[in-house]
């Protein structure tokens, strides 16, 4: 493997260079993200209130409603911070308001690593190496939000033809559809896990690692029933193959 | 699953009618919901799309438009299809309130949907029928107050503190390895979330044949689009091999994935 000078040399060329955190920290994308959250608050009050409002048009008391909102804010406690866990993880790759705005909105941590690193690729470029450039991560952070513009734009148009459509829908046969998104998942995180592999060999530790925690935290959760344990087995998983990552690069047998 | 019954109250529950005026104060939570949840999201649209032309404007980064271009197509070859795909697929779970809040938010799967199912179970709607609608939405509104408060207080506040506390050489281990340490989890919990064999099989055999053999022997080209192509191989093998007569293979809503 490469010599540990060298990995060290090209790591701290890496950080003088590609100085990312100076432009993803600036503070109108803070104000940015603020305000992502801040429509995200706006709708949900006026979704409460239309609901609290209503209620009657559906045989619903006041009680029941303010118990559906207890019921659903405590079952999104564990999923949450199962998703700020595998935010921080981002962080150092894409600065804290990118994070915020990507994961926070329409984004799934997975899809954005995934996304941008395939944006990366199309540049001869890879995450978080000597490679990852500011204008590598400012093509990234485009493919990534036009990606997520696709997914409302989507939903912006569909949603209006689909309400008038929906009895016509219920017939299309779902057996073609559940087909391709599926298969496409597969392909695409299983050749996304594959580009790992001829990296280094922390790069395989870790994919080992995080691999073996999964497998280890959903034979448990199956097992004896602990529900929990899926929404932060993502989370565990990349402790383990960090943690593993650690020790392997420690030790040497990393590639910068 | 396909199973996952409707919550957003298309259907009425057999036994329950209701009154002329109860349609009225229905109708003008529809209304009420369908306009501003169209309005919010749209809004949401803009800001969400405007960072990186933000970035682009006012920083000296100037990548050329056909990089730009070149990243978009190769992310939508991968993703393109869930754009129409997930809505279609959860306009019938989730109904037009719930869909503008849902695709607004996202984590619609590992989030916001048990936290809908949680809340009907919690004061016995009964799924499919109006009230459990309503119940719904009530409840992703509690998720969504929980989902802004953890990212803006544990990531926005605490994550920079982490990070900024973290020692340089653990924060360089994180940079360079997070992605196989994501990567290995969420295959294998792909693979067990979906269940399917086959079309397993078939993308890691696809993998591995394109990576690790057609790309080391192909112009550097090939290298960018090669989750494209393996994905475009998968599928069309998938589509070919798939199981005919008798029922379709096990899949549905837990493909999607925000």
């Amino acid at each position: 493997m490469i010599d540990d000078a060298a990995a060290r040399h090209a790591i701290f060329a890496a950080r003088n260079s590609d100085n990312i955190g100076s432009i993803a920290n600036m503070p109108i994308l803070w104000i940015l993200a603020v305000a992502v959250f801040a429509v995200i608050i706006v709708q949900s009050v006026i979704y409460f209130v239309a609901v609290k409002r209503n209620a009657a048009g559906a045989d619903m008391s006041q009680a029941e409603v303010n118990r559906s909102f207890r019921a659903g804010a405590v079952a999104a406690i564990g999923p949450s911070l199962a998703v700020v866990l595998v935010s921080i993880a981002l962080l150092p790759l894409f600065g804290t308001p990118p994070v915020l705005v990507r994961v926070g909105l329409i984004g799934s941590a997975a899809t954005e690593v995934a996304s941008a690193s395939i944006a990366a690729g199309t540049m001869g470029a890879q995450l978080g190496d000597a490679s990852y450039t500011q204008d590598v991560f400012l093509v990234a952070l485009f493919a990534m939000s036009l990606s997520g513009a696709g997914w409302m734009l989507g939903t912006l148009i569909l949603t209006p033809v689909l309400t008038k459509g929906s009895d016509k829908l219920s017939r299309v046969n779902p057996a073609l559809m559940a087909i391709v998104p599926s298969s496409a998942l597969l392909a695409a995180f299983a050749t996304l896990t594959v580009t790992e592999i001829p990296k280094s060999m922390v790069h395989i530790a870790a994919l080992l690692a995080s691999a073996a925690a999964m497998a280890v935290c959903l034979s448990i959760a199956k097992a004896f029933s602990v529900s929990w344990l899926r929404e932060w087995a993502l989370g565990i998983a990349i402790v383990a193959g960090l943690g593993c990552a650690y020790v392997a690069h420690s030790a040497g047998l990393g590639a910068a | 699953m396909l199973h996952t019954p409707q919550v957003w109250g298309q259907r009425e529950g057999g036994a329950v009618t209701f009154t002329a005026e109860q349609d009225r104060i229905h109708g003008a939570y529809t209304r009420a919901t369908n306009r501003w949840g169209m309005v919010t999201l749209f809004v949401g649209f803009l800001l969400a799309t405007s960072l990186p032309f933000i970035l682009y404007v006012t920083t000296g980064i100037h990548p050329t438009i056909g990089q730009i271009v070149t990243a978009f197509v190769a992310v939508a070859a991968v993703y393109g299809a869930f754009y129409v795909l997930e809505p279609i697929t959860y306009f019938p779970i989730l109904g037009p309130a719930g869909m503008y809040q849902a695709f607004m938010i996202g984590n619609i799967s590992n989030k916001l949907l048990p936290s809908a199912i949680v809340a009907q179970s919690t004061i016995k709607a009964v799924p499919g029928t109006r009230k459990a609608a309503y119940s719904s939405t009530a409840a992703i509104c509690g998720a969504a107050l929980v989902h802004v408060a953890s990212m803006l207080i544990l990531v926005g506040i605490f994550g920079t503190v982490i990070v900024s506390i973290t020692p340089p050489a653990i924060t360089e281990v994180a940079r360079l390895y997070i992605l196989p340490s994501i990567l290995g989890g969420v295959l294998v919990q792909l693979i067990a979330t979906l269940k399917q064999v086959r079309a397993t099989v078939i993308a890691i055999a696809v993998a591995l044949l394109i990576v690790l053999v057609v790309v080391p022997h192909s112009p550097k080209i090939v290298s960018s689009f090669a989750t494209a192509l393996a994905v475009f191989v998968t599928v069309g093998l998938t589509w070919a091999f798939r199981s005919r007569g008798g029922k379709p293979d096990e899949t549905g809503d837990s493909a999607l994935i925000n």
